[in-house]
């Protein structure tokens, strides 16, 4: 449902941006996190849209880093009230707010009984006084939405408008943020959407060379991969919905970053070719192309960096992994001869090219006959990742988190493993049911599988270890050169020795 | 069969004889009488099958069956203003249901039904198909041991379930809860109609969407729409714009000349008006039609304007001009031409065919109508008014008109002219 709105709101960037800040992370910790009273004293007046959320975490020197704001909070000497000093930059609403989400640190007794700053979340309304906002940036995109610095001078905040336990604040921001992020996969596609249609029409209107540009396979191939990634973005974001449907309460962080990265990576790129075929006109100011272009920029950026993301995916997941494969990999340290064997007889196996087969095809899986290959391709890149993902674990242990470069190929192999489920899924139940042009479905879903497979199966040779495919150690080596000198060292072409 | 079965078949057949004595006689219905045979002989013989009386007597079936028929067929009469609508039908069902709490003759009742349900223009409603398979007794038909399971528990009414389902299925009605339930209480779980419920829930679906050129299953009656809709779907090309040339309505009630216009409804897309504009003047086009398209039910008749296709040796040449793309060559300076095994230009199935211009479709179908059409393509194609027109048409036999031969150009704009010009047409083809 939240999906289906999203669709339609990403009408305009500005639109959804201001609606999301709202709802999705604005709000959302008083729902998450509030008790009765704070819930029935500002859900129904923010719900109706008297009042305005904002999301208050950003600060001047503290972007992703969200331990590191400078921002307090001091109990006064009536415990009653909390005082507020600060100032938080990029708050979209800011302008606008009458309800801001403020994180602060505070004083708090650790349980050791030593005092610690911690994050805290409070809710605060405008009128406790001292909430200052400066001018609207001027930003690149989504201008119009409101972004503006806001200031806390000694605002008093009561105690009761602490949301959840003093001291609770990072994880209140983490649930927040977690739960915020889907929503950018539904605005993404529909956006996708509605610049297919404008770049097809203008691509069969057209005409240079006596041809429509509808005829040069290069705008083809443009046109099929906006289709290809919207058809993925798409599959991911309703998978991941129907999954947050479920009773109770899953926990689909994962699945919500890994849809963000990929819809707003995809949808950049998409933007980009779709202006490739508006040619010139892309470029005008009076053409709503060039906003959009724009607009898709802070996707990249917002509601989490995709570099970020992506060590978290990878990260949670290793932890996760981690856990299973303890004994295994204590196993395989102490190097014994059974262990070696089973290596090398895996190997061999592997070298043989026997076939994976985790049941998703036959005459019991789950996958229609006709995607039976990109089903194969599925199951084969699970089982060589799974195998991969071990021998990271022995490699590098806890330290895996300081290498970068192998935790970007691990998140890239993830998010290419959920697409590739996502769309063999919906088109299996688009074939099995008979939804209309089930077999461009069904075309769609194969090209992208086959895509994400050498993707895939490039980075996994990547991982290995002394893989000539893997250039990490000249790229750490390079940028070490460019960051001694903090410039571009090479001497320029035209300087002469003799 | 056991000797139980064989004596209660014996007693059975007795009965029948009996009771089909006693319908020739009495001249009452023999689906009547077949009710009172005990209920444990799955021969429910004679319900829908009068003519395969025991008794060969051929004028009294007949009149039994009339006699049979006419309260039903009344109760269909009876509208109360003679109108023919869900209301009226679901009242005649209702008092069938009234008549007689042990619904005799039921199966030939929703047989009847089933037959005026389009007449009544109820074929596509679900609930009047729930309403009459309420009109079978409950739990009387399910089989209650696995003999009965075996063979076919009540085969004629578990056929007249299936036509009920038939009728549903040919008219596109997608069965609900409330009719499986109604079909439980009625037949059981194993039962025919079950089955073929079944059937139709698991395939519906999976058609519905397998036409991909799909009629909207309301269609308008009106002749303008009707006629847009069959050209944008003869048409492939979106950017082809349809044009309302003449509506029938005419606006001027005392225009003495036209005082009922056909309509003229022309499609042309961008690429035929720049093919029409290529044309060579010395060849002529011709109007061809009709040609007829099925919409449903409804039969449209649309006329093309097309030229044959110009022989190899006229065929122009595209000469690529050196300078042609300031970035790249357009063609490269080299000797060979594709290679053999590269080559999939060839289809067999592909034919090439003369140009076509632009379609109509018009309300009537002689020349002076096409002339008119003719005329007002004229505004969009200026090259029109040099190239000949040669009208093709087919009468209602399908053979060709014999039309005068090459016509002259419609002149541009002259009335006398053009009367002389079509008095002279209608009198080249009497």
């Amino acid at each position: 449902m939240y999906s289906r709105l999203g669709e339609i709101t990403s009408m305009d960037g500005s639109i959804s941006v201001t609606l999301a800040a709202h709802q999705a992370i604005g709000l959302k910790g008083i729902i998450l996190a509030g008790t009765e009273e704070q819930k029935a004293k500002y859900l129904p007046k923010l719900a109706s849209g008297e009042h305005i959320a904002a999301f208050c975490l950003t600060e001047p020197a503290s972007g992703s880093d969200a331990a590191s704001i400078q921002s307090r909070a001091r109990l006064s000497e009536d415990r009653k009230h909390y005082i507020l000093n600060g100032s938080k930059v990029w708050i979209t609403n800011g302008g606008l707010a009458n309800i801001f989400t403020v994180f602060a640190k505070t004083e708090v007794v650790d349980y050791d009984g030593s005092l610690k700053d911690k994050i805290t979340a409070f809710i605060v309304e405008r009128d406790f006084g001292g909430v200052t906002n400066g001018k609207p940036e001027d930003k690149l995109g989504i201008r119009g939405s409101n972004t503006c610095e806001v200031h806390f001078e000694d605002t008093k905040v009561p105690v009761e408008n602490v949301l959840g336990v003093v001291g609770g604040g990072f994880k209140v921001a983490m649930d927040i943020l977690n739960s915020g992020r889907f929503s950018m996969g539904s605005a993404i596609t529909g956006m996708l959407k509605r610049l297919i249609e404008m770049a097809a029409e203008y691509a069969c209107t057209r005409k240079q060379f006596n041809k429509r540009l509808s005829e040069f396979g290069l705008i083809q191939e443009k046109l099929a991969l906006m289709a290809q990634k919207a058809y993925a973005i798409e599959s991911m974001t309703y998978l991941t919905a129907g999954m947050l449907d479920q009773p109770g309460f899953p926990d689909c962080s994962i699945e919500a970053a890994m849809v963000k990265v990929f819809s707003s990576e995809a949808a950049w790129q998409c933007v980009n070719e779709a202006l490739q075929i508006f040619g010139g006109l892309s470029y005008m100011r009076d053409y709503p192309y060039e906003r959009i272009l724009r607009d898709t920029r802070i996707l990249l950026i917002f509601e989490g960096t995709n570099e970020i993301l992506r060590m978290y995916i990878a990260l949670t997941g290793l932890q996760y992994a981690g856990r299973i494969i303890t004994a295994r990999i204590h196993e395989l340290k102490r190097a014994t001869v059974t262990t070696v064997m089973e290596t090398v007889g895996r190997k061999l196996w592997d070298f043989t090219g026997r076939t994976v087969d985790m049941e998703l095809t036959g005459k019991l899986g789950v996958i229609h006959p006709s995607l039976e290959d990109s089903a194969t391709k599925l199951e084969e890149n699970t089982y060589y990742f799974g195998r991969t993902v071990e021998t990271l674990l022995l490699r590098f242990g806890k330290t895996i988190g300081e290498e970068q470069l192998v935790l970007k190929r691990v998140a890239n192999i993830l998010i290419n493993l959920y697409g590739m489920t996502a769309v063999l899924s919906r088109a299996s139940r688009s074939i099995r049911i008979g939804l209309r042009n089930h077999d461009h479905e069904a075309l769609l879903a194969s090209t992208f599988c086959t895509e994400a497979y050498f993707q895939n199966l490039f980075s996994l040779t990547q991982l290995d270890k002394y893989a000539p495919e893997n250039t990490d150690e000249q790229i750490k080596k390079m940028s070490q050169q460019i960051l001694e000198k903090r410039t571009y060292i090479c001497a320029h072409p035209l300087d002469r020795t003799y | 069969m056991s000797w139980v079965q064989a004596t209660l078949l014996a007693q059975g057949l007795c009965k029948a004889w009996g009771g089909i004595c006693r319908a020739t006689l009495t001249g009452t219905s023999i689906s009547q009488v077949a009710r009172q045979l005990p209920r444990g002989l799955h021969c429910s013989a004679a319900t829908h099958s009068s003519e395969t009386s025991l008794v060969p007597t051929p004028t009294e079936p007949q009149q039994s069956r009339t006699k049979a028929l006419v309260p039903y067929e009344n109760m269909f009469g009876q509208a109360p203003n003679g109108k023919r609508d869900k209301a009226s039908f679901l009242q005649a069902v209702q008092k069938f249901g009234e008549h007689s709490v042990r619904k005799r003759g039921h199966v030939d009742f929703i047989y009847l039904a089933l037959r005026k349900m389009r007449e009544y223009g109820v074929e596509r409603d679900l609930a009047v198909y729930n309403q009459l398979l309420d009109i079978f007794p409950k739990e009387v038909f399910r089989p209650r041991n696995f003999i009965q399971q075996i063979f076919i528990h009540y085969p004629r009414q578990q056929e007249c379930g299936v036509a009920v389902l038939e009728q549903m299925e040919n008219n596109g009605v997608m069965p609900n809860k409330e009719t499986e339930f109604l079909l439980i209480q009625i037949f059981g779980r194993k039962s025919h109609p079950m089955l073929k419920f079944l059937r139709l829930k698991r395939w519906f679906p999976r058609f519905m969407n397998i036409n991909p050129f799909p009629v909207p299953r309301d269609l308008s009656q009106d002749p303008v729409e009707l006629a847009t809709f069959a050209l944008r779907r003869i048409e492939p090309d979106l950017s082809a714009r349809v044009t309302i040339y003449q509506t029938p309505s005419s606006k001027d009630s005392t225009d003495a000349a036209d005082p009922t216009q056909p309509h003229i409804v022309g499609i042309q897309s961008p690429d035929q008006q720049a093919a029409l504009a290529r044309h060579n003047p010395t060849r002529p086009i011709f109007v061809e039609g009709p040609f007829s398209l099925w919409l449903r039910n409804k039969c449209v008749y649309y006329h093309i304007l097309r030229a044959d296709l110009l022989p190899p040796e006229e065929r122009e040449v595209e000469e690529i001009p050196e300078e042609w793309n300031l970035y790249y060559p357009m063609w490269l300076d080299l000797d060979y031409a594709r290679h053999g095994w590269d080559d999939y230009e060839f289809d067999i199935d592909e034919v090439e065919e003369g140009p076509v211009f632009a379609m109509c479709i018009a309300g009537a179908h002689d020349q002076a109508t096409l002339a008119r059409w003719i005329q007002y393509l004229q505004e969009t194609n200026p090259a029109l008014a040099q190239i000949p027109v040669v009208f093709r048409l087919a009468g209602p036999t399908g053979e060709l008109q014999t039309s005068a031969g090459l016509e002259e150009p419609p002149p541009p704009e002259d009335h006398e002219e053009e009367d002389s010009n079509l008095q002279r047409q209608r009198e080249g083809q009497s």
